[in-house]
Formats: structure tokens, C-alpha cells, sequence
């Protein structure tokens, strides 16, 4: 066998090894979770408290001013009830990617597992692996319950391409939450940026109202932020059905995105716990 | 499990420095610890041994110098040696305490490489021999400190690894629970592991560390067996006996340390029965200390070397430290 062939089933084995640990990552939050009784049962209601809240704000508006997806006429609770997924989705993701890591620092767990032969990387994804399940079903259980309870016209045709665009922003949002866990590992406190960030790109991704509301500048501005991009693909598929084209064309705008997105934040991770190291304070919260 | 190494060293810190701002926590440390060896780091709070624990899993980087593992330099290959050292932290909070210990020891045991049920098996084993078998899946937030203590030494094991940092392990349990957890790492330093066991318990050293450290403010002060640690306090210091004075009273210690001038100092052992303790100076003599005490009519019934406990070699070391 040659030396290159012998590296290559090295780092396999590596990256299996490495694999094979994130359904631990994945037991132990489970365990937590359900250690909390009221934990799914306050989301649950959270949800539904939001979904009554937009019903009756839907009341109001006249569906005339936002924009119709295939054509037909959409009504604003279709339109908010997407956006609010996708704004959820983006704003507890971002939240908790570096709420974990934080936690883990105040617990006095992260040094317990930095002194495994475990990957930055794995304790990064094992950190989030559980959010990272949950909160697409929850995203998927909160469609369906607004569906279900509000009657609202989702095309079952979209639901692939929908998840296919979802899918492709989750490393989008899952590297901002890295960058924002390594602020808070250098700095300590970094919350408040992640919310100022979340809460600035949900503002101009068009979730709670059309984009075409903001000054012309800041349209120009929103067309490049992904999470407009990703919540268009959506309301598109969702609403007007499968266009496989248009998706396409939206996962390839993600994409790039996402990557580089999802590099910067590891990058930044992993010279936030060397800087650590040598400064000697990875224990100070 | 034991690792060889070409000089034997299953740890080797070398000139280590480690500042943190203007503090100097280690300054140009040396030791080593072979396969098989429990070594004791001995020191006061502050001293530099959780820094040195620290340093040698990875957490922390020196300023200057290289801690090696099994050979590899810990700063370079972190993860390397995270296979082979298994760590006790000195402080209370390492573990998820609404976990139970046994699913505690099960995540960790993972993240080492165990499968499900070897992670599970061998948790449960270790649980039983800290003595938590019975609190083995009860949440560790409602465990003891002593509790967790026992936990976290059964993580550190929990792979059998060959190179074992223990800091302050026994400070929160009972004199049986330390007893049985000096057990548990002595069995592991049979079967071949380096142990480094840094305490401030000094009386825990005897009859259980091969070799002691003794650190004061980042230096090693002492480097040797617990035998010759005893020995070198002891060295220099002696009990001596002396008779009472044509009045028939024993002289005042301030008449004798006058005699003794720059020779030494001198105190009663015990009140009144005519026992002192004796320290020489570092450039003095026995006999010029003795001279010195006859030529001022003290009456001098008998001398002989004091042999300190452990702990008094210990408050010995530092005391000459910080003369």
C-alpha cells in the first residue's frame, strides 16, 4: 500500500472516528432537554402564541400590497408565516450556536471536552448537532400546524425544493453562530452581536414585510443578503409549487455563500481557542 | 498502557515558563515522570501546579520551554496526547450536571473513542470502584462535591491511559474516599502509567508518591524521593537537649539565639522540658553552632538530627525558600 493511499485511510478513519462521536453530542442534549419537562411543551405554545399573534395582524393587511407568487394573490399569513419559519430559524440558530459554546464555557465542560482527542470542530458541530435537527423540525411542525389550524394553501409540490433551500442557508446561518461563539470565547460576551446581526439581516430579508417597503438603496442591499434570497426561493416554492429551475438558481446563489460563510466562522474558532491557549484563559467566564 | 520512551520519560517539561501578565507562574521548570512513577508536585496555593497540569493537557501554552507526552510536545500535537493523558481537574466544574454520572462518563468515554457499550460497561465498572455505583444514574446535581470528585477521577480512567494528571483530587473527599482513590491510581501506576499528582496535602506524599516536586512561586525547590526530601530538611535542622543553669532554670531562647549569633536560630520543641530545635544557618556548621552555645555556658546534654515528618520537611523547604 502506498504512503499517500495509507494517509488517505488515516484521515478516513479520522474523520469516521470523528463522526462517530456527534451522536453522543446528540444523546447528551436529548437527555438535557427532556431533563427540562416544560422544555418542548413552553416551545410549543411559544409557537402557537406567534402564530395566533400573526392571524390576527394578517386582519389587517391588505393583501394587495405584497407581491403574488404564481401569479395568484397571497394573503399575509402565508407570506409572515414563511418568513417567521425562516426568521425563527435564523434568529435561534444564531442564538444558540454561540449560547452553546458559552454555556459550555460557564459549566466548565469545554476545557473537559477540549481535553479529548476531539476535534475543534467536532465539539463545534456536536455543540449545535441537536439545534441543528430540532430546529428544522420545528420549522417543519410550525408549517404544518399553521397549515392544519389556519387552512392556509401550501403547494405539497414545493416542500422538496423548500427544504432544499433551507438547506442550503443552514450553513449560512450555522457559520455566522461559529463567528459569533468566537467573539464570546475571546471577549466573553458576544450575545448581544449575535442578536444586532440576526435581527439587521431579518430586517432585510423581507420575513415580516415585502422588501419592496424599504428605500431603494436598502432593496439593493437586501438583495444580497441570503437569508431574502433563501425566504423568496421558499414563499416560491411553497406558494406558487415546484419550479426546479428557480431553485436551482437560488441554491446557487446560497451555496457560495454559505461556504465561505461557514469558513470564515471555523477559521475564526479555531484562532479564537489558540489565542486562548496562549493567553491561558480557555476557563475564564 | 505504559509508554517508552528512549529516555524513559513518559513526561518531560523542560525550562518551562509560563507568565500571565506580569506574573510569573512557572519559571523554567524541569522534571520528568517515567511509566509506573507517581510523582508528587507539592506546593502552597499559587505555587504553579495547576498551571503545569494545565499546560501539560493542552489548555494552556508556555511562554517558553517544551512539556512533552509520550514524546510529542503538547503544543504541536495537542490531540495526539489527549489519547494518552487522562486528566482530574482541580475545580468543581467539569461535568453536565443534569446528566447522571454514569451518562457523564458515557459522553466523555465517546468523545475518547469508546463505542456505546464499552463507553457504558466501562463506566459503570469505574463508577463502582470510585464507590458511586449506587448514585451511578441519579442527576450529578445531586451528588457531593466528594461525589463529583470520585466521578471525575473514574473520567480520567476511563480510557486506562498512560499518562495520568491528577490535580487535587483528594481535596474534597473523606480520609476512606482518599484513600480508596490513591488505590485506584497507585493500581494505574502498576500497570505502567505516569502519574503526576499535584496536592497541597503533604501528608498524602508519604508511603504513595515515588518522587516529590516541591514548588514555590513557579520553582522547583526540590526535586528528589519523599525520603530524601525528609532527609534534606532534616539535614540542617537538630533537637538538642540542655540543662538547667546554676539558678535551676533553663536559659531564655533570647539568651541562646544571642550565642548563637550567625550560626542559626534556635526554639523551645516543647514548652519547658528543656528541648530546643536548631537551624543552621546556610554557611554554618554543626560545631560552630555548638561552640557557639558552650563557649556561652549553655549546658549541652545531648543533640541529635531532628527527622522531620513530610510536612514539616515541607514548611522546612519553604521556609528556607523564603529566608
Amino acid at each position: 500500500m502506498s504512503a499517500v493511499s495509507m494517509r488517505h485511510e488515516g484521515r478516513a478513519a479520522v474523520l469516521t472516528g470523528e463522526v462517530a462521536k456527534l451522536p453522543a453530542f446528540l444523546r447528551r442534549d436529548l437527555l438535557t432537554a427532556l431533563s427540562y419537562r416544560v422544555y418542548f411543551v413552553s416551545d410549543v405554545l411559544g409557537l402557537l402564541s406567534q402564530a395566533l399573534l400573526f392571524y390576527f395582524i394578517s386582519k389587517m393587511v391588505d393583501s394587495g400590497e405584497l407581491p403574488a407568487y404564481g401569479g395568484s394573490p397571497t394573503t399575509y399569513l402565508q407570506f409572515v408565516v414563511v418568513g417567521v419559519a425562516i426568521g425563527v430559524f435564523v434568529q435561534f440558530a444564531l442564538t444558540r450556536v454561540a449560547a452553546a459554546l458559552r454555556q459550555e464555557q460557564l459549566q466548565g465542560t469545554l476545557e473537559s471536552m477540549l481535553v479529548t482527542p476531539t476535534a475543534p470542530g467536532t465539539i463545534q458541530l456536536g455543540s449545535v448537532a441537536f439545534d441543528l435537527l430540532y430546529i428544522p423540525v420545528r420549522t417543519v411542525v410550525f408549517l404544518t400546524l399553521m397549515t392544519v389550524a389556519f387552512g392556509l394553501d401550501f403547494q405539497a409540490s414545493g416542500v422538496l425544493p423548500a427544504m432544499l433551500v433551507l438547506l442550503a442557508l443552514i450553513p449560512f446561518v450555522w457559520g455566522l453562530g461559529v463567528l459569533s461563539a468566537a467573539a464570546i470565547l475571546t471577549v466573553r460576551r458576544g450575545a448581544g452581536v449575535a442578536s444586532i446581526a440576526g435581527g439587521l439581516l431579518a430586517l432585510l430579508s423581507g420575513a415580516y414585510f415585502p422588501l419592496t417597503l424599504l428605500p431603494t438603496w436598502l432593496q439593493e442591499v437586501a438583495e444580497w443578503n441570503p437569508i431574502a434570497v433563501a425566504l423568496e426561493g421558499m414563499r416560491s416554492s411553497l406558494l406558487a409549487g415546484a419550479d426546479w429551475a428557480e431553485t436551482a438558481g437560488d441554491v446557487a446563489i446560497l451555496v457560495p455563500m454559505s461556504l465561505v460563510s461557514l469558513a470564515v466562522g471555523m477559521g475564526a474558532f479555531r484562532l479564537a481557542l489558540r489565542h486562548e491557549r496562549v493567553r491561558g484563559t480557555l476557563g475564564v467566564y | 498502557m505504559a509508554v517508552t520512551l528512549e529516555n524513559g520519560a513518559a513526561i518531560d517539561v523542560r525550562e518551562v515558563s509560563r507568565a500571565y501578565g506580569s506574573i510569573l507562574a512557572l519559571d523554567r521548570l524541569s522534571l520528568s515522570v517515567k511509566a509506573g512513577e507517581i510523582h508528587a508536585l507539592l506546593g502552597r496555593n499559587g505555587a504553579g501546579k495547576t498551571t503545569l497540569v494545565r499546560l501539560l493537557s493542552g489548555l494552556v501554552r508556555p511562554s517558553s520551554g517544551t512539556c512533552c507526552v509520550a514524546g510529542v510536545d503538547v503544543g504541536h500535537g495537542a490531540r495526539e496526547t489527549h489519547r494518552l493523558v487522562g486528566l482530574v481537574p482541580s475545580g468543581d466544574r467539569s461535568f453536565y450536571l443534569r446528566l447522571s454520572g454514569l451518562e457523564n462518563l458515557m459522553f466523555f468515554g465517546r468523545l475518547h473513542g469508546l463505542r456505546k457499550r464499552e463507553a457504558r460497561e466501562r463506566g459503570l465498572v469505574l463508577l463502582g470502584e470510585v464507590g458511586v455505583a449506587d448514585a451511578a444514574r441519579r442527576p450529578m446535581s445531586t451528588y457531593s462535591h466528594g461525589m463529583q470528585k470520585r466521578v471525575s477521577v473514574a473520567r480520567a480512567l476511563v480510557t486506562d491511559p498512560p499518562v495520568l494528571l491528577v490535580d487535587e483530587a483528594t481535596h474534597d473527599l473523606d480520609p476512606e474516599g482518599a484513600v480508596q482513590i490513591r488505590a485506584l491510581v497507585r493500581r494505574s501506576a502498576d500497570r505502567g502509567a505516569a502519574v503526576l499528582w499535584a496536592t497541597q496535602r503533604v501528608e498524602e506524599v508519604r508511603g504513595f508518591a515515588d518522587r516529590v516536586t516541591l514548588l514555590e512561586r513557579g520553582r522547583a525547590r526540590f526535586q528528589g524521593t519523599v525520603a530524601e526530601l525528609i532527609a534534606r530538611a532534616g539535614a540542617r535542622r537538630f533537637v538538642i537537649s540542655i540543662g538547667a543553669n546554676g539558678t535551676g532554670s533553663l536559659p531564655e531562647p533570647a539568651v541562646l539565639e544571642r550565642a548563637l549569633g550567625a550560626a542559626g536560630r534556635i526554639a523551645p520543641a516543647a514548652a519547658g522540658d528543656g528541648t530546643y530545635l536548631l537551624a543552621l544557618a546556610d554557611d554554618a556548621t554543626l560545631g560552630a553552632a555548638l561552640r557557639a552555645l558552650l563557649e556561652a555556658d549553655v549546658d549541652l546534654l545531648a543533640c541529635r538530627h531532628e527527622r522531620p515528618e513530610v510536612e514539616e520537611a515541607f514548611l522546612a523547604l519553604l521556609g528556607e525558600a523564603e529566608r
